[in-house]
């Protein structure tokens, strides 16, 4: 039963969101993400960076394209973490016939061979061998035992390896065993302990691989690159029509450039924070309900991971996305500016999902992990991996800030020169020269 | 009454692009009180001195001051602008477009929810508060323009060719509002190249060619300036053939059939009016004084 009430919970937490965001369209609403705008907009809190980073979140939440990548994204999370867990749990139960009775003794041994294999076994009495044929046949149970002495199936085992294949070797060699230490003269107690012998821990030289936390940062990986890749085109894209509408104008008779320049790349920023947050709480209800693992073992510090270097790669990108805009005024110019831009997160993207694989990260990654333009990919894969201590991480992070400051500087003095420069594409080369 | 006063400032800008001078040493001043209309030729550098005054340019040399004092930031927030090209978000809506541009200029925002209703009025665009400005025609967009100049009760209030591609009713609005602004004590300065509304509207102009100021003051004073004009009408004529060839007398302007010539010192009017009459029956023979068209073409050399 508590399986379903996740994903109601879920649903309802999405429904609600989504009937916000189309009452925020209301102009006279009085909606949460309003109050929300209106708050952060006093001048006392933020001043012009604040009135320009609410107008980008209201208009941007008003948007069909914020909906319908949220509902994408949430299609593609909620099918990543559903579509395992059905394919496991479809054979978690074996339902065994029994033809006669099986003593407590048998009963402890077929369940902890079944236990021991991540299987559970379900004993269905059958009055008489017919009947439980009967039930074989008609796939009521997958297997019956027949007064302990057969193991009886549909198809042969031999060359199989299904679930139910290994389920029958199990149980017929558990209670093979079990009737040779009876035939052997042990006591009952005897040949409970022989029965349940615990095989000997199988130690690999290798490190342990950490399967759970390196689906949970592919899924990161997928998820760092849509959003950012969403987010840098719409400031770059942003800052253009603003130039191109020439509204920019108007805007710098009041507001000085870096103010202008802020609030736009800290309104986005809210609305992919905001975005990554309703994803990544739908993730975990859902995949809490689910029984999923991906929040195994160390995977909810990848996902923090991941959080804290999309938000980094985000601040670090976002300036220099915001400088390519304010030099172009048409969709084909900024597409020429944005390619070259995008390359080293591509390249940090495809670096780690290549080496997302079991094994140790190559040396590459580990070296791009403390580099700005691909750390946001190669360090949450390092923190998967486990082959980054907490000092390391925290070293990306302040490289990361720190290039971001220097970043934005620069991207100011470029936004600054280019925006107000219309008429033609202006090359990087003018604008830092400065006539 | 004027309620405020204030004075704009600008003293030897300066602003080279490459190879062209934009700005040349260019100086003048605009009293509040009155309309300043702004003149010159394309290309001489009205928009680009405009822009100067909201630090929208880097200028090579000179400053701008409003009542003696540098302009700085917050100093601009109480000015209003409207540029050449329109500048709104075409996807926001015409109410929260001006809210947040009065809002930018420093409004609380109640204050800027007042002012936008009150403007929309203003400018018959009541009921469209909620459409998208993109939804708009070009003439309503130029309203919505001008109330975002207006919002928060400018100062100074620079509109670069508010009237560019106005149906007559918006002209008459937004002349009408600029007057208003005028005698409520406001610094008005509006560039436009259409010559017979500077005149209607203007109390004093500014002409700059070449980045440099050729003519400015009084809009009565210029026009009594300078050699008179002798109008004259000739029945049936459209082109002034007839005063092609006067010795010494030099058409200024032939237009709907009015034939107006600059009569320098000395000059014999009456062998004009001879030549008239050898052209046919004359209808109408008038000193005037310069119109401002007159005083710009003088201005500029054209």
């Amino acid at each position: 039963m508590k399986g379903f009430v996740y994903p109601i919970v879920a649903v309802a937490i999405l429904l609600l969101v989504v009937r916000r965001l189309r009452s925020s369209r209301q102009p006279p609403g009085r909606s949460l993400v309003r109050r929300l705008a209106s708050s952060l907009g006093s001048r006392h809190l933020a001043g012009d960076t604040g009135l320009v980073a609410v107008r980008e979140v209201r208009e941007r939440l008003r948007g069909r394209m914020f909906k319908v990548i949220t509902l994408i994204l949430l299609g593609v999370v909620a099918a990543a973490i559903i579509i395992p867990t059905l394919h496991s749990s479809k054979h978690a139960v074996v339902k065994i016939g029994v033809a006669g009775s099986l003593t407590a003794s048998q009963d402890r041994v077929v369940a902890a061979a079944l236990a021991h294999i991540g299987l559970h076994g379900q004993f269905i009495v059958e009055p008489d061998l017919g009947s439980a044929r009967n039930a074989l046949r008609t796939g009521q149970v997958t297997m019956v035992i027949d007064q302990a002495r057969a193991l009886m199936v549909e198809t042969p085992v031999s060359s199989s390896s299904t679930t139910t294949a290994s389920a029958a070797t199990v149980i017929a060699s558990a209670l093979g065993s079990e009737s040779a230490f009876r035939a052997a003269g042990l006591t009952a107690a005897q040949a409970s302990t022989l029965a349940h012998a615990k095989p000997l821990a199988i130690v690999s030289q290798a490190p342990r691989q950490k399967g759970a936390s390196r689906g949970t940062a592919v899924i990161g990986l997928v998820f760092i690159f849509i959003l950012l890749t969403q987010y840098l085109t719409w400031t770059l894209v942003g800052v253009m029509e603003e130039k191109a509408s020439r509204v920019v104008e108007v805007l710098l008779a009041t507001v000085r450039p870096v103010e202008l320049l802020g609030g736009k790349v800290l309104g986005i920023g809210l609305v992919a924070l905001l975005q990554a947050g309703v994803v990544v709480a739908f993730a975990l209800i859902l995949a809490d309900a689910v029984g999923s693992n991906i929040l195994h073992g160390t995977a909810p510090i990848v996902v923090v991971a991941s959080l804290v270097w999309l938000v980094l790669a985000y601040a670090f990108y976002s300036w220099v996305f915001a400088a390519a805009g304010s030099m172009a005024e048409r969709q084909d110019q900024a597409q020429s500016l944005s390619l070259p831009l995008s390359v080293p997160i591509i390249v940090g993207y495809i670096l780690a999902l290549v080496n997302a694989g079991p094994g140790p990260a190559s040396l590459l990654i580990r070296i791009f992990a403390y580099l700005p333009p691909t750390a946001p990919f190669a360090m949450p894969l390092l923190v998967a991996k486990g082959e980054v201590a907490w000092w390391g991480f925290l070293i990306a992070v302040l490289i990361s800030m720190a290039s971001t400051a220097a970043v934005a500087r620069f991207a100011g003095t470029v936004y600054q020169r280019a925006v107000l420069r219309t008429g033609r594409r202006i090359r990087v080369r003018e604008v830092l020269s400065r006539q | 009454m004027p309620n405020m006063a204030g004075i704009l400032e600008l003293s030897g800008l300066t602003r080279r692009f490459g190879s062209v001078t934009a700005l040349d040493d260019l100086s003048f001043t605009v009293a509040s009180g009155r309309v300043t209309g702004f003149l010159g030729p394309n290309g001489a550098g009205k928009t680009t001195a405009m822009r100067a005054v909201f630090g929208l340019t880097e200028l090579d040399h000179g400053h701008v001051r409003w009542n003696g004092g540098a302009v700085d930031p917050r100093q601009r927030r109480r000015f209003g602008y409207m540029p050449e090209e329109r500048g709104l978000y075409p996807a926001m809506l015409v109410g929260e477009q001006l809210q947040y541009l009065g809002r930018l200029h420093g409004m609380a925002s109640g204050d800027a929810a007042e002012a936008a209703t009150r403007w929309l009025e203003r400018l018959d665009l009541a009921g469209r508060a909620s459409s998208k400005v993109s939804s708009l025609s070009h003439g309503n967009q130029q309203r919505v323009q001008l109330a975002a100049a207006l919002m928060h009760e400018p100062e100074l209030l620079v509109l670069d060719e508010p009237m560019a591609g106005l149906d007559p009713t918006g002209i008459e609005a937004t002349g009408a509002v600029l007057t208003e602004q005028a005698h409520a004590g406001r610094c008005v300065l509006f560039s436009s190249h259409q010559l017979d509304l500077v005149e209607e509207l203007c109390e004093a102009v500014v002409i700059i060619d070449h980045g440099r100021v050729v003519a400015s003051g009084e809009v009565d004073e210029l026009e009594t300036g300078g050699l008179p004009r002798l109008s004259v009408r000739v029945d049936g004529d459209r082109d002034g053939k007839w005063a092609r060839d006067l010795p010494g007398i030099q058409v200024s302007e032939v237009k709907g059939g009015e034939v107006r010539l600059v009569l320098p010192p000395g000059a014999d009017s009456d062998a004009v009016l001879d030549a008239a009459r050898g052209a046919g029956r004359v209808l109408a023979f008038n000193f005037e004084r310069r119109r401002l068209s007159e005083v710009f073409r003088e201005a500029v050399r054209l």
